[in-house]
């Protein structure tokens, strides 16, 4: 009996002993990644290759969990995640939710040493996008330039009788381009566009799709975008009516567009719109696998959105997805170790050139392939007529407004005076309670 | 034991209650207290990141009052539910009234009818705003074939609300019927014999004695879907998200916005409260008046 006893104590000891090995032999640490699920962050989809890490784990014996969130419902989950005290070390958000994020104090600054050597090594637009006021830095933006323009189809081009490589330049010329370009049935409904809006869903892309018109006829969201408190909205004028009004004509008095398009990127890749301004950087992505007879250069063409007025100053709005680490995450330093490698010029120019993307340190700009990538070189030029998004914390509340008014006018609710007038009252509410 | 103890226990209360105790305690935590809560929020500051209230009296509310957005939300719930809750109960009538008379295949139909009911709200929204696609929904197909001009449905201002209005309908029907099948069945037949004696057609044997009736169960419909329907969020959040221009934006979701993307949890308790209020109020009127009407066979 004694005997058993003594043998079962000994399998539980061995048992023990192993796992103990075991336990040792796995990585000490994991360490957690939350980005976008799905196509809506075009550079999200490198998180998905599981070799994108391996020698950062090997070398520090961590592993990295790389996990997809829902786009949608991200911005609200990471918010829940920082109240409950639960959240993940590493953070890829979208730079448009950050103000909102740093009205509550969520993300840890980047240390001003790093920051100053970041911010001399990248690109100036980059530099923009890092930039909180300063030099003071909150995240690393992410690579592959995401600056908004004007696409066309060439093929539709040259069916109307246009150059196809000579955009438009000017809204007049904008508009007339668009009538040539679109086509009907035999009962006049539209079947293509030659421009298409985005007017539904999320008011903040309803917004970021219009924004090169406000910018560029001379509005502005708010007087003071780049501090983080206070200002008044700024679109309530003879600017901001323009940038409504343009295409207000172009669905009703043009018939060019339609409401009944909603996707801009997704009609333009189906070949249903000639025309559509958005993430370049998205139908260079998507277009091999969704439109695959109309390659970049002679399919399709990109260019900076048409100006108001020919000698205008030309402007487009800039985004990136921005790697931050959150006040609560379990393992900061960590977490700061696996963003400063993925963000060293080395991995910069290795994921850029992996994944196709163009990279953000200027030293790497001269290097092949991006030397003679002729997409890379077209969009680096563009990203110098970008403009980052404000930095104000009520821009949640003024891109809900702004977004509102863009419907209300373009689906004739209301006349365009009045739903830039509502919007105002709002936007100023916005910045107001959000300055609190 | 003291003597409230004992007598609890020969009257059997205290095995009663320990009996109830897992429900009344979950209820307790998952129900009361968050709704204590959200009324102590309503009146602060909330910021929940960072772990400070502070109070502000009554100012949420006040700021409540001038919220442009948060009266068109209201507006917009409004119109949901006194279209929704008539129109759920008067067509349900209709089917139940049908589906109590016997006619081939009327099981299968009646399934039919129900499954809508216990399909997942977000699923069945997906695929609802495909049919709704102006280009390739099935609604604007059918539009053509009839040759009429399509409808940009939930693209529209003006159309959205409806739509999702109608998506509703095909969701709650089933329940609605289902529940008039069950009260037209525990009629008894001996009323219609003796009605039908006395010379009363169809039409004066439903008014004078189905739908007197049935006022229980009327009653019962209206406000179990009046409280829905002003609780209405998911298929309105999967449609439209509350566009375009908040023309369908109720007042659950923006709530959920004020919270979730604002992040301003003490205004958002403050529109719950309201919510409350009026569901509340709603729901003590509807059910003095269905009380009127209690019958008993």
């Amino acid at each position: 009996m004694r005997l058993r006893y003594a043998f079962l104590v000994w399998v539980v000891a061995a048992v023990l002993i192993a796992g103990t090995v075991g336990v040792q032999a796995q990585p000490k640490t994991t360490i957690t990644l939350w980005y976008p699920a799905g196509d809506v962050a075009t550079q999200a989809y490198k998180f998905r290759d599981p070799t994108l890490f391996l020698s950062f784990e090997a070398d520090n014996g961590v592993r990295i969990q790389a996990v997809a969130v829902d786009y949608d419902t991200m911005q609200q989950k990471i918010f829940a995640a920082a109240a409950a005290r639960d959240i993940a070390d590493v953070l890829w958000v979208d730079m448009s939710w950050m103000p909102g994020f740093l009205k509550e104090d969520l993300f840890e600054p980047v240390s001003p040493d790093k920051a100053r050597r970041w911010l001399a090594a990248v690109t100036d637009d980059y530099k923009q996008l890092s930039d909180y006021g300063g030099g003071k830095m909150w995240g690393y933006p992410e690579a592959g330039l995401d600056i908004y323009g004007l696409t066309w189809n060439k093929q539709h081009f040259r069916e109307a009788g246009l150059d196809p490589d000579k955009p438009p330049q000017t809204w007049d010329e904008f508009r007339d381009y668009a009538k040539k370009l679109v086509k009907t049935d035999a009962a006049g409904n539209i079947t293509r566009v030659g421009y298409a809006i985005r007017h539904v869903g999320h008011p903040h892309g309803v917004v970021h799709k219009h924004l090169w018109a406000i910018w560029g006829a001379g509005a502005d969201l708010m007087d003071k975008p780049y501090e983080m408190k206070g200002g008044r909205a700024a679109f309530n004028n003879e600017a901001g009516r323009a940038a409504l009004k343009i295409i207000h004509d172009m669905i009703y008095a043009d018939k060019s567009t339609s409401l009944s398009f909603p996707d801009p990127r997704a009609a333009f890749l189906r070949g249903i719109a000639s025309m559509q301004i958005s993430e370049t950087v998205s139908i260079r992505q998507r277009q091999p696998r969704e439109a695959p007879t109309m390659p970049y250069g002679t399919g399709w063409g990109m260019s900076l959105p048409p100006v108001r007025r020919a000698g205008m100053k030309q402007v487009s709005n800039m985004n990136a997805w921005i790697f931050t680490v959150p006040k609560y995450a379990r393992n900061k330093e960590m977490a700061w170790r696996l963003i400063e490698w993925l963000n060293s010029p080395l991995k910069d120019y290795e994921i850029g050139r992996k994944y196709d993307t163009t990279p953000r340190f200027a030293a790497n700009w001269d290097r092949e392939p991006f030397k003679s990538d002729a997409y890379g070189q077209a969009i680096r030029k563009m990203a110098q007529y970008g403009r980052k998004y404000p930095i104000n914390l009520g821009l949640n509340g003024v891109f809900d407004a702004v977004g509102a008014a863009i419907q209300n006018a373009w689906q004739n609710r209301m006349s365009i005076d009045d739903a830039l007038a509502l919007a105002e009252r709002q936007a100023n509410q916005a910045i107001l309670d959000a300055s609190k | 034991m003291s003597v409230w103890l004992r007598r609890a226990q020969k009257r059997h209360y205290f095995h009663a209650y320990l009996f109830i105790a897992p429900v009344l305690i979950a209820f307790g935590l998952f129900r009361v207290w968050p709704s204590l809560q959200t009324l102590y929020f309503s009146f602060f500051k909330v910021e929940l990141v960072r772990g400070r209230l502070t109070f502000i009296w009554f100012q949420n509310f006040i700021d409540l009052a001038r919220d442009e957005i948060f009266r068109q939300a209201t507006v917009n719930t409004l119109i949901y539910a006194a279209s929704i809750v008539p129109i759920t109960a008067g067509l349900a009538l209709v089917l139940a009234v049908l589906f109590n008379e016997r006619f081939p295949g009327k099981e299968l139909l009646k399934a039919v009818y129900f499954a809508p009911m216990v399909t997942s709200t977000v699923a069945a929204a997906v695929v609802w705003w495909w049919l709704y696609n102006p280009q390739f929904g099935l609604f604007n197909v059918i539009l053509k074939l009839v040759h009429l001009p399509p409808s940009p449905w939930l693209l529209s201002s003006t159309m959205a609300l409806p739509s999702v209005i109608i998506f509703s309908v095909w969701k709650t029907l089933g329940y609605n019927m289902v529940i008039y099948i069950a009260g037209l069945q525990a009629i008894p037949q001996e009323y219609y014999e003796a009605a039908t004696i006395d010379g009363a057609d169809a039409l004066a044997r439903f008014r004078k004695i189905t739908l007197p009736l049935l006022a229980p169960v009327t009653a019962f419909i209206l406000i179990y879907n009046g409280i829905f329907a002003f609780q209405v969020f998911d298929q309105v959040f999967v449609l439209t998200g509350g566009g375009p221009a908040n023309s369908t934006n109720v007042v659950v979701l923006e709530l959920y916005k004020q919270a979730f993307q604002r992040y301003r949890f003490g205004y958002a308790a403050a529109e719950a409260m309201v919510l409350f209020l009026f569901i509340l109020v709603i729901t003590v009127i509807q059910y003095r008046a269905g009380r009127r009407y209690e019958v008993s066979y």
